[in-house]
């Protein structure tokens, strides 16, 4: 979808705050280690000037190592890479206008936080005093003026992250790339410093490439995301597309749905599954669909329904099992009639109504541009 | 045994161990300032011994010797060591086994054998081409050869202790090949390099075999003048020297202790 990518860095480049910032293409990177492992297959990839993009996945997905020849740490075993529209394949990490703050922070430990912070000014033979002068501008940016002077062994984990984000920014670099940063942290903090992360960004209008495994943080934070898995991107898109219509098994699983059920029969729009016979808002191609818990209606079976006339599938169940949440209830369901013992989730929010208890009889709602049906994996959206 | 009288006697044990460890040391040291001419009988405090030790022209020179030997067999060691550490951590994902033994072997070799062997050599080279005789030379590269496996296992086990990840830190951060040496890796590995240099030099001083086998006659360091002067009887004047050999090693430990504490906390 090379559409948002362009509106989103023109939406950026508009704010005053704007730098420079540069887009990255990827075409046919192939990563290919010693003995036969491939860590890539040919990746596409377009990433606008000053977006916020992720590549997510499980370990050993890739997507570090996609991370890495962004850097120009590892050297792609095929396909070419520019950044900011001029071909760097070749180029070696040091004279790449590219920083990385990697999962360890990676501090030095024989300096300061304030020469860590100068160290790549230093390298780039910045003077003295206007090393000064940014090392000093970039601390008080993210508010760790007073630690300036101390060791870097007597951080907090989540002020080593800082640091490491502020040697990195000091820089100026055209693209940042974050490995993983969070990781390391407590809950509480993480969500603390991943709005401090988004709001840099926004601030600066830098291109970030974040690499997380975790689906709820990559949905926090990116304009677009890629989702990776054995080396193979599944799909590119906003957090909403990736969320609300993954294309394939992996993407659906992988975000955190479970209401995933196989197609055993299909005519057109009706397909048949293991919780009865379905409408679909398209023929149905794939081998499994999706249905998310959120979008189901749950009504008492003698009433007139949630919106009675439109074409909906209705089918009758029975709660077996329920599970309060406080702000929404989820209902485990047991099909009554057509299907074959499977289990139907809804999570219906919270909102003062009178609840179902377990051994109701009920009545599911689901609209049919709800059944998103999942292609085969490896295909890409 | 009862577990008190079992501590009691692990206490004892360590008491006599130390008294091994230390009693003759403390005898020598006691009698170097004897007023007379025994190690047996005590006649009364003097720095008699020290006195001839210092107008003994043989003695001074071996001294200068031991010092010259051990200072620059030391820093050629560091230099070439590091090297070999560095590049057996570089490559640490090849299989290295032979290469990592062949490196290492010194260390377990007995001392006669490499004493025997490099006299054997130099001697064969000298016939051959007129060069390295007997000498300070010899002596050095034998030094050299006995001291680079514990500086490349010091500086390699210091790599292998840090975070890989710092490696591409310094290169992310614009630092070129040069200055990645000069920038990130010799300031972190400085205390494992003086620790190796303290190291090397104490081995040197140490030494008495090797030293024997590789020395020319103007090049008897301390040891070898010591062994000599034995076989003439223990005279107070070596207990003069070994007085001052006690100390100046103590020395050198507590230098190296105070840089290994301060590495501690960096």
């Amino acid at each position: 979808m090379p559409d948002t990518a362009t509106d989103v860095a023109a939406a950026r480049q508009q704010g005053d705050t704007a730098r420079r910032a540069s887009s990255i293409g990827l075409k046919g990177i192939r990563k290919e280690y010693p003995g036969g492992v491939v860590a890539l297959e040919s990746v596409d990839l377009q990433i606008g000037a000053g977006e916020f993009f992720t590549l997510l996945g499980p370990s050993g997905c890739g997507k570090t190592t996609l991370l890495r020849i962004l850097a120009g740490l590892d050297e792609p075993s095929a396909g070419s890479l520019t950044i900011g529209g001029v071909a760097v394949t070749e180029t070696p990490p040091h004279k790449r206008s590219v920083n990385t703050v990697f999962q360890s922070y990676a501090l030095f430990p024989h300096l300061s936080v304030r020469d860590n912070i100068a160290f790549g000014l230093k390298m780039r033979g910045v003077a003295g005093a206007e090393r000064d002068t940014r090392v000093k501008r970039i601390a008080d940016f993210i508010q760790l003026g007073e630690l300036v002077e101390r060791r870097v062994d007597q951080l907090s984990g989540g002020q080593r992250q800082r640091i490491a984000l502020a040697r990195a920014l000091v820089c100026e670099p055209d693209v940042l790339l974050l490995d993983e940063p969070l990781s390391a942290l407590d809950a509480g903090l993480r969500r603390k410093l991943q709005v401090e992360l988004l709001r840099t960004q926004q601030r600066l209008g830098m291109t970030f490439v974040f690499v997380t495994h975790d689906q709820e943080e990559a949905m926090v934070m990116s304009d677009r995301i890629a989702v990776l898995n054995d080396g193979v991107i599944q799909q590119i898109g906003t957090p909403q597309q990736v969320y609300e219509r993954p294309v394939n098994l992996f993407v659906a699983r992988f975000m955190g749905h479970d209401n995933i059920f196989a197609v055993s029969a299909r005519h057109e729009r009706r397909i048949t599954t293991p919780i009865g016979e379905l409408t679909g808002e398209r023929p149905c191609h794939g081998a499994h669909v999706l249905i998310r818990p959120e979008t189901i209606e749950l009504s008492a079976p003698e009433s007139e329904g949630v919106e009675p006339g439109k074409p909906l599938n209705r089918l009758f169940c029975r709660v077996e099992e329920r599970f309060y949440r406080g702000n929404n209830v989820e209902y485990r369901l047991a099909l009554e009639e057509g299907g074959t013992g499977a289990t139907l989730i809804a999570e219906i929010s919270n909102c003062g109504e009178r609840l179902f208890r377990v051994g109701d009889r009920v009545r599911a709602e689901i609209y049919p541009e709800d059944v998103v049906a999942l292609g085969d994996e490896g295909s890409t959206s | 045994m009862t577990r008190r009288s079992f501590k009691r006697a692990l206490g004892i044990f360590w008491w006599v161990t130390l008294l091994f460890l230390y009693a003759p040391l403390l005898v020598v040291m006691f009698y170097s300032f004897n007023s007379i001419n025994s190690s047996a009988r005590w006649g009364g405090f003097s720095l008699r011994w020290y006195r001839q030790l210092a107008g003994n022209e043989v003695i001074i020179a071996a001294i200068g010797n031991t010092l010259v030997l051990a200072i620059v067999s030391s820093l050629i060691a560091v230099a070439i060591g590091a090297l070999t550490g560095y590049g057996l951590y570089r490559h640490r994902a090849r299989r290295l086994g032979l290469l990592i033994a062949l490196v290492y072997l010194p260390i377990v070799m007995p001392d006669i054998v490499f004493g025997i062997a490099d006299m054997t050599f130099f001697v064969g080279i000298n016939r051959l081409t007129g060069l390295l005789s007997p000498g300070l030379a010899t002596m050095v590269i034998a030094h050299v050869t006995f001291q680079i496996p514990f500086v490349a296992l010091l500086v390699y086990s210091r790599l292998v202790g840090l975070d890989a990840t710092l490696f591409d830190a310094a290169k992310d951060l614009y630092a070129s090949p040069a200055q990645r040496a000069l920038h990130f890796l010799l300031p972190t590995l400085r205390p494992a390099l003086l620790s190796a240099f303290f190291l090397s030099f104490t081995l040197s001083v140490d030494d008495f075999v090797i030293s024997f086998f590789t020395a020319g006659p103007e090049s008897a360091t301390l040891p070898i003048y010591i062994w000599g002067a034995i076989r003439r009887g223990v005279s107070p004047e070596i207990n003069a020297i070994a007085t001052l050999m006690i100390a100046a090693v103590a020395l050198v430990a507590v230098i190296s202790l105070a840089l290994g504490r301060h590495r501690g906390r960096a």
